[in-house]
């Protein structure tokens, strides 16, 4: 069979993969070409990248996105607010990032002024004339009028060139001042490389330490990886700050590459308020010796603790939290997300508005040689899941990178971007970013939108929880490195089926204030602005220990119904 | 420091740092032999293979074969017997003589040359390294410049770095000069067809482009060895029975019964280059076993390092040729296309295709090398990864093997890769049965002089 005819058959089959099914009434719709979004991560060289996050950036209600393209210009896409998005990159001040290779991108409020900020990962400049591809990543501060200052300098990280993947935005330090941590994939160099003998080249190909960035009062970032314990060398694919076991501080689950032949994975405790990660890895056999791509957060058992579900090549991982001292277990193949992909970004959320957590994996191969794999969308039934991709029309056969959910037509319930990579090869369809809507959901909904005071500004890193009808559903607040080099929406989510009302809304803010709001709305957007409470304070013990007797009597009621 | 002392070359080195340290107290020291000086420079050229990155076994098998016989030329006018591979092997041929009327040093020529040879093909070694040849080589000139006039002396020092230079310059015409700044050619693109080599998803390295594509176009130490009859490949079949099918079958069925016995054997003889000396580093460790377990002279000795190098050297130039003409499919292509959709090979995929087998063919070629020089009865117990920490996920520890013929040692090189589950048996077969014929095109070359004594 010549290529040609076996493309053609390829197509053939893969055409009858998509239309096969256009007749189910409720799937999701992809409405990439009418929203205007038109977008290709382009590779530099092998299979690295591309992200996006979602992100207000000029607070109209409507969030927007950042796409990375590799060795393309990147996307800013303002969300207009009728279904479609505009790309307004140029004259955004952010046309610098076409110099460079960028991969991942995150955003938060890094000066607390209101607006979000923009960090962008990169591999190296797309002029060519690096000898080892290095470069440092890009900062840029939102200027609050839909423009954005290149302050990479400024913040003190010119001097970082490294061969960066996923970027993600946490507050270790619970000072309200978002931090960094960076995965770094090739050895990273401090300042200029001198003159390049082939001992440097040789060496360049070697395991990287990643970054882990504090934010010094929204002037500048210092690298503290070595300070805060953490000190390995890896393949790193990034890693993304949770709370594991629900101590009300960002831990921080580190994702790497081969790591069944350099270092594994990590699960790291925060010590907060001492200044200091545990590595937990082995104690919570989170140290997967697996060629770790990314990680979906969500407590899809809904025990009130966070699993993770990790990307692999082959075999993705359902790490389920058996709760404090206890070892994760991988319940992958039980549960039913076990199909097999090479796979890269991933997210819970409740798409169907049933009250629990689905799945969605986003899969694609390794250019330059690559074959199509659809992406899963794990229906999750009473913690089962049913793989049900082509059934809801999702199951896009391009060249997968990072995923996010978000809510792009404020109608309640969250749609899905998918970013996919240009094809080198041959390759039997266009393999384009696609913008999905969801229009499976048809129970009724809540957002919860936050407003750090203390916290960050999105309250990335705290935790909403929503009690309705005995039912406790926990979401995080996405500083982004979950998916792969991605960011969700920081507005949690949360899917409620028939009710009409939640008992209540608890918000646990990084750094410990906690709020509670009862007999809530549903089919709404919440905002809640954090009341700041009085550090290290007697009263605010004794507030705490009221509510938390609250909570734990509201749910024992409930309970018993 | 603590991967220094794991093995034996870590521990050669330490005896070296003490020596040094020693070596300033006027107290007497012992006088190292011929041999032990040739053993060191064996144990360095291993340790620099190791400890340099972005090794591959391609290259490291080309590092092998000029150091070896840098070796051999740096003494061998010294030995009436024994010929010079000047004129033997293609464009060799400036290779510096001696004065015949003058005296030399052999080991003093030959530690100088080793030192050279060593900086000049490891150039992108780390500077901590380079610091390292060095002080081997002062510590020897101490020892053996003693009882030698100052004169003869600085002859031969001069001699050996002129044997080294001169091989080197040779050595960048051959192809593979600096090899490891081509390791992937990220332009080429592979034939797509049923059954060709497909990058690994259960991988050692991050590349999804094969290692050297063109490395089998270098220049052979041996002509002949660039003439070697091509081997035959059986023709793809995905039909359950056939002879592929079962080929692959094999290895998954084999991979179902690993006894804990074949996985030890399968990790031993992994031999990755990112933490090891490679596949032609443990049979050039080998030619130090048996050298060391024979009384032999440094003339013989000599020989055996440049035999082994350039039978492993010349292995690797042809089954990458192989390679490349074949590009055959690894068993995690086949097996879970055909056979067994979750199924995962034992060990993780080099990134080059499959027949015949790297480590059969190189295996073979030291083997049948080491037998012409020693016989094939030798016990010997092989430490290459003693005290490596135990592979957690396989669950596996890395136990130090005996054999009691270098053959017995080469076999199970080779049926490790099949109990990795990374090569077909054919693979293997061929690999052995091809890495003898070239071993007999290197030993073949006229080493010795007949028309002498």
């Amino acid at each position: 069979m010549n290529n040609n005819t076996k493309t053609f058959t390829n197509y053939l089959v893969i055409s009858i993969f998509f239309f096969g099914w256009v007749s189910h009434a409720q799937q999701f719709t992809d409405v990439t070409e009418d929203s205007g979004i038109n977008h290709q991560y382009e590779v530099y060289e092998g299979t690295f990248g591309g992200g996006v996050t979602v992100f207000d950036f000029n607070n109209d209600g409507f969030e927007d996105l950042y796409i990375t393209s590799g060795i393309k210009d990147d996307k800013l896409y303002l969300n207009n607010g009728d279904g479609t998005f505009k790309n307004v990159f140029e004259g955004s001040g952010l046309e610098v990032t076409s110099k460079y290779v960028t991969q991942g991108v995150v955003s938060a409020d890094v000066n607390r002024d209101g607006f979000r900020d923009l960090f962008i990962t990169t591999i190296t400049t797309t002029d060519g004339k690096n000898i080892i591809p290095r470069a440092k990543n890009l900062l840029f501060l939102n200027n609050g009028d839909s423009t954005f200052k290149d302050v990479t300098n400024e913040y003190r990280l010119e001097d970082l060139n490294s061969f960066s993947t996923g970027p993600s935005f946490g507050d270790i330090d619970a000072d309200g001042y978002p931090d960094l941590f960076v995965g770094n994939y090739f050895q990273e160099f401090t300042g200029k490389l001198g003159i390049i003998k082939d001992a440097t080249i040789v060496s360049a190909n070697q395991t990287a330490r990643s970054y882990l960035l504090k934010n010094n009062e929204g002037n500048s970032f210092k690298n503290v990886y070595d300070d805060y314990g953490l000190g390995h060398k890896g393949f790193g694919f990034g890693g993304v700050f949770t709370d594991f076991d629900n101590d009300q501080d960002q831990d921080l689950l580190v994702n790497q590459d081969f790591g069944y032949k350099a270092v594994p994975n990590f699960l790291y405790q925060n010590e907060y308020p001492n200044e200091h990660f545990e590595d937990a890895s082995k104690q919570t056999e989170m140290d997967l010796k697996i060629n770790a791509m990314g990680a979906a957060v969500g407590d899809f058992n809904g025990d009130g603790w966070m699993d993770y579900y990790i990307t692999n090549i082959k075999f993705n991982m359902l790490m389920e939290n058996q709760g404090n001292g206890r070892p994760f277990e991988d319940k992958a193949k039980e549960l039913g997300t076990y199909n097999l992909a090479i796979s890269w970004g991933a997210n819970f959320a409740d798409f169907d508005h049933d009250q629990d957590l689905d799945l969605f994996v986003s899969n694609g191969d390794l250019n330059p040689n690559c074959t199509p794999m659809g992406n899963f969308y794990f229906d999750n039934n009473y913690n089962t899941y049913t793989e049900k991709g082509r059934e809801l029309g999702i199951n896009d056969y391009g060249i997968g990178r990072g995923s996010v959910i978000f809510d792009m037509d404020n109608d309640g319930d969250m749609d899905l971007l998918v970013v996919n990579q240009k094809p080198i090869l041959n390759y039997p369809i266009a393999s384009t970013t696609r913008l999905f809507r969801n229009d499976i959901a048809t129970g009724n909904w809540l957002k919860v939108a936050l407003k750090g005071v203390q916290a960050e500004s999105n309250g990335i890193g705290s935790r909403v929880t929503v009690i309705s009808k005995g039912k406790r559903l926990i979401r995080e607040i996405d500083g982004g490195g979950s998916s792969h080099l991605s960011q969700n929406s920081v507005i949690a989510h949360f899917g409620l089926g028939a009710n009409t009302k939640v008992d209540s809304v608890i918000v646990d803010w990084t750094g410990g204030n906690t709020q509670v709001l009862t007999n809530v709305e549903t089919n709404q957007q919440l905002q809640i602005i954090e009341i700041a409470q009085p550090k290290n304070n007697q009263t605010y013990v004794w507030y705490l220990l009221g509510v938390l007797i609250l909570i734990i009597s509201g749910i024992y009621l409930y309970r018993k119904k | 420091m603590t991967i220094f002392f794991t093995n034996k070359i870590g521990k050669s080195l330490l005896i070296l740092l003490l020596l040094i340290v020693t070596g300033c107290s006027p107290k007497e020291e012992q006088k190292m032999s011929d041999k032990e000086v040739v053993l060191e420079w064996a144990n360095m050229t291993l340790f620099i293979t190791r400890y340099t990155p972005s090794n591959s076994p391609t290259f490291a098998s080309r590092a092998f074969g000029y150091t070896g016989l840098t070796m051999y030329e740096s003494v061998v006018p010294g030995f009436t017997d024994y010929n010079t591979m000047n004129g033997q092997l293609l464009g060799l041929e400036k290779l510096p003589t001696i004065d015949d009327t003058k005296e030399y040093d052999w080991v003093l020529a030959l530690n100088a040359g080793q030192s050279e040879i060593l900086k000049n093909i490891y150039v992108q070694t780390s500077e901590e390294n380079i610091q390292k040849i060095d002080s081997l080589e002062q510590v020897i000139y101490d020892q053996f410049q003693k009882e030698v006039e100052k004169e003869t002396v600085q002859r031969s020092v001069d001699f050996g770095k002129a044997v080294a230079n001169a091989i080197f310059e040779w050595s960048k015409t051959d192809g593979g000069h600096r090899g490891y700044l081509f390791n992937f050619d990220k332009t080429m693109v592979h034939p797509d067809r049923p059954g060709a080599w497909k990058p690994p998803l259960f991988a050692q390295s991050f590349s999804h482009h094969p290692l050297h594509p063109h490395w089998g176009e270098n220049r052979t130490f041996a002509s002949k060895n660039k003439e070697v009859e091509d081997p035959k490949m059986i023709p793809y079949d995905t039909t359950p029975g056939s002879p592929y099918y079962k080929q692959f079958e094999n290895v998954y069925l084999k991979d179902l019964e690993l006894t804990q016995l074949e996985k030890e054997a399968a990790i031993w003889w992994g031999d990755d280059p990112d933490v090891s000396f490679t596949p032609p580093g443990h049979s050039y460790y080998f030619a130090a076993l048996a050298v060391e377990g024979h009384d032999i002279s440094l003339i013989e000795s000599t020989q055996v390092f440049a035999q082994v190098g350039m039978a492993v050297a010349d292995a690797f130039i042809n089954c990458w040729k192989w390679k490349y003409q074949f590009f055959t499919e690894r068993p995690n292509t086949f097996v879970p296309k055909y056979i067994d959709e979750e199924w995962e090979s034992f060990w993780p995929d080099p990134p080059f295709p499959s027949f015949p087998s790297g480590h059969a063919i190189q295996a073979a070629a030291a083997a049948t090398v080491l037998e012409h020089n020693f016989g094939k009865e030798f016990t010997f117990t092989d430490r290459a990864h003693e005290g490596r920490e135990r592979d957690e996920l396989k669950e596996t520890d890395f136990v130090i093997r005996t054999f009691h013929s270098f053959w017995e040692a080469a076999q199970e090189t080779a049926d490790s890769r099949f109990y990795g589950g990374i090569h077909t048996e054919l693979d293997n077969e061929v690999g052995l049965e091809k890495g003898k014929v070239i071993a007999k095109n290197i030993y073949n070359l006229e080493w010795r002089n007949p028309h002498e004594q």
